[in-house]
């Protein structure tokens, strides 16, 4: 049914024509509706020497057709199992990022950062091809179901003006899928040739060690934000409005609506490793346009704090903490300002913490009872951090 | 009437001109501003509020029971205090066990939050305490200047909880009140996009910062402005010095004066660009001011 609701029209058309005698021509057509389709989404190498051998003129008869038929349901078969390995999600290389974080204490942030890029662009450009292959596919799919209808009348040459029955379609689909099995050692061997090569589009290909599987769902992290009071991490429908609007998604790898989603799926590991994770400067517009009232800035401020208490923390935000303790300003005074301010007819110090030393007394107080100067690593007989 | 007074950080200790025309408008306003003794930083919401949110209340809290003991509501000139002490306050009105477990905290400094003031934005109160009619009155010098208003992230958003009245999309609080000094406040491209320093990103990535601040200089010099105005020293301090970081990465030549809408309010009123430190600035202020100046010689020979 599914066959007849998508293209009746074309195979009804195809069918006319082969009666009327024009069987070569239509599938000249055909062959040259690959070449389009091929042109137009930009295919991988292999495909277009599908298309070439088509092109030579191999489709003058209906068996070649079949032949044709046959690649092309290979491919669909590799699409699918992709499609089924894309369901897990993709972990990245989340090993490999630990170190990365590790040089990263010691090396610019910078370095660090455009290393993620790197990652997250490998991965946009396999989602990319995923997606254009899936597309492919399916219009080839399309041709190719064509062929086969084209084949079956011949074959069943009947009733003219009758398009196929499901049953001589679903025999049809059968006898491709058998086609299939053979296809598929081939396949592998091809796979494994293709992956070697790492120029290939293969790229998309997981290894077992880039899965996830319940083991890394934790469910305690979940729990952490729902504690927090950030229930609305649960009424996320992944619709993307966050992401659509985020200015640093425009800029870095940060993707705020993945990150809601392994908030709630428990991905722990997957969310504190990612440097990504503190590419958002709070700016509220994916709060704002949020149609479920998800508070989003709420959950990436928890997730950072999750993320800062298991160690994951740059040096100069360490920094800004350490100056809060030992003057109690995140960006304290220096000589120019004091002249400045003297110039200009305010107290060379401003009335805070820098005027009022037991003031700063009790911000070192608070910070030694809530524990954040262990959490920066303060040290307190030498007034620094201690790495 | 009077104010309690929170400095922050970077308006105090970098911009000294910021709170100088503050205290000047404020005595022409009759509001008298009281200094909150012995506060200290918000704390910055990217640092503290992103590594533990604990300490991050607590030391907002402290603040907050500053203005308690002196029984005034707060005013911050910076959205990020704004953001950190109205978030904080607003939480623990709401949440009755982060109170509690907050005042655990402060009762080793012998303080208790109580949750019996309000916490608010500079430009809030201009236009909701003292009113654009008083606010007239004390231009004295319109500023014949075509004005870029940044409003920056935490001044209106989340709107969910910010007390102000304004679409965080499509705001006209800022807007209104440059207007008032006779200035022109035009339009331009992602008005509202951040100025990128905001969240710890600015210490943390600062191509990624700057990265947006080109944004929003391109976009701010392709629509004709003069200057920019902001309402938060952070944004104030990655437009002037920012501004300096993306000439040097990219090779542009930006040269946009950068005013806190404090400052815009100092020359209306006629103070120097010496009280207000704009001589201070990286970016120099002179070609607007030359502008303001030009149409005052203009309007004498007339």
């Amino acid at each position: 049914m599914i066959f007849q609701g998508v293209f009746p029209m074309s195979v009804l058309e195809r069918i006319k024509a082969l009666f009327n005698g024009a069987k070569e021509n239509v599938i000249k057509n055909i062959s040259e509706e690959e070449v389009l389709d091929s042109e137009k989404e930009n295919t991988s190498p292999k495909k277009t020497s599908n298309t070439s051998s088509s092109k030579d003129g191999k489709l003058d008869d209906v068996v070649s057709g079949t032949k044709t038929s046959e690649s092309f349901t290979k491919k669909s078969k590799k699409t699918s199992a992709k499609k089924s390995d894309v369901k897990k999600i993709k972990v990245e290389k989340a090993e490999d990022k630990k170190t990365e974080d590790k040089k990263s204490k010691a090396t610019s942030t910078t370095d660090n950062f455009s290393n993620l890029g790197k990652v997250s662009k490998n991965e946009n450009v396999s989602n990319l091809e995923k997606d254009s292959k899936a597309k492919d596919t399916s219009n080839l799919e399309e041709t190719s179901k064509d062929v086969e209808a084209n084949e079956i009348n011949t074959s069943k040459a009947s009733d003219a003006e009758e398009l196929p029955s499901d049953n001589k379609i679903l025999e049809k689909e059968k006898e491709v899928e058998s086609d299939e099995e053979k296809v598929s050692a081939d396949e592998v061997s091809e796979e494994k040739s293709a992956k070697n090569n790492k120029k290939s589009d293969n790229m998309t290909l997981l290894t077992d060690t880039e899965l996830l599987t319940n083991e890394n769902i934790d469910k305690e992290f979940t729990k952490e934000f729902i504690d927090a009071g950030i229930e609305s991490v649960d009424h996320c429908f992944q619709c993307g409005t966050c992401g659509g609007g985020c200015p640093s998604g425009k800029r870095t790898p940060y993707k705020v609506r993945q990150l809601v989603r392994k908030c709630l799926l428990g991905l722990k590991e997957e969310v504190i490793t990612d440097d990504s994770l503190w590419m958002c400067t709070t700016c509220y517009t994916c709060q704002e346009r949020c149609p479920r009232s998800v508070k989003i800035v709420e959950i990436v401020k928890k997730a950072r704090n999750i993320a800062a208490h298991a160690g994951y923390m740059a040096k100069p935000h360490k920094m800004t903490g350490l100056f809060v303790i030992t003057t109690g300003h995140g960006v304290p005074i220096n000589p120019a300002t004091k002249e400045l301010r003297k110039r200009v007819g305010l107290g060379e110090l401003p009335p805070t913490t820098h005027s009022f030393p037991e003031a700063l007394k009790e911000i070192q107080t608070i910070c030694e009872k809530t524990g954040f100067d262990t959490l920066i690593g303060f040290d307190k007989e030498t007034g620094e951090l201690k790495e | 009437m009077e104010i309690a007074y929170f400095l922050g950080c970077i308006m105090n200790n970098r911009y000294p001109g910021v709170e100088k025309a503050t205290r000047i408008l404020f005595d022409n306003l009759d509001i008298e501003l009281k200094d909150m003794e012995g506060a200290s930083c918000c704390p910055a919401p990217g640092v503290f509020g992103s590594f533990d949110e604990k300490t991050w209340a607590s030391i907002a809290a402290r603040n907050i029971t500053i203005a308690e003991d002196m029984g005034l509501n707060i005013m911050t000139e910076c959205n990020g205090c704004f953001g950190s002490l109205y978030e904080c306050n607003h939480m623990l009105k709401e949440d009755k066990d982060k109170k509690e477990e907050i005042n655990q905290v402060l009762a080793d400094v012998d303080r208790e939050y109580k949750g019996e003031i309000e916490v608010k934005h500079f430009a809030q109160i201009l236009r909701d305490d003292v009113g654009f009619e008083k606010l007239s009155s004390i231009v004295e010098k319109p500023l014949n200047l075509n004005v870029a208003a940044h409003y920056g992230c935490h001044f209106l958003k989340p709107t969910e909880d910010i007390g102000i009245e304004e679409s965080a999309e499509n705001p006209s609080i800022l807007d209104d009140l440059i207007e008032i000094t006779g200035a022109k406040s035009i339009p331009y491209e992602e008005k509202m996009l951040c100025c990128g320093a905001g969240g710890g990103l600015r210490s943390r990535d600062i191509d990624v910062t700057l990265s947006y601040t080109k944004t929003k200089l391109e976009n701010i010099q392709a629509a004709g402005a003069d200057a920019i105005v902001n309402v938060c020293p952070f944004c104030h301090l990655q437009f002037d010095v920012g501004q300096t970081e993306v000439n040097k990465k990219y090779g542009t030549d930006f040269n946009i004066p950068v005013f806190h809408l404090a400052q815009l309010y100092g020359l209306a009123m006629g103070l120097s660009k010496e009280e207000l430190t704009l001589d201070s600035h990286l970016i120099d202020a002179d070609p607007a001011l030359a502008k303001v100046l030009a149409e005052y010689d203009k309007l004498a020979a007339e």
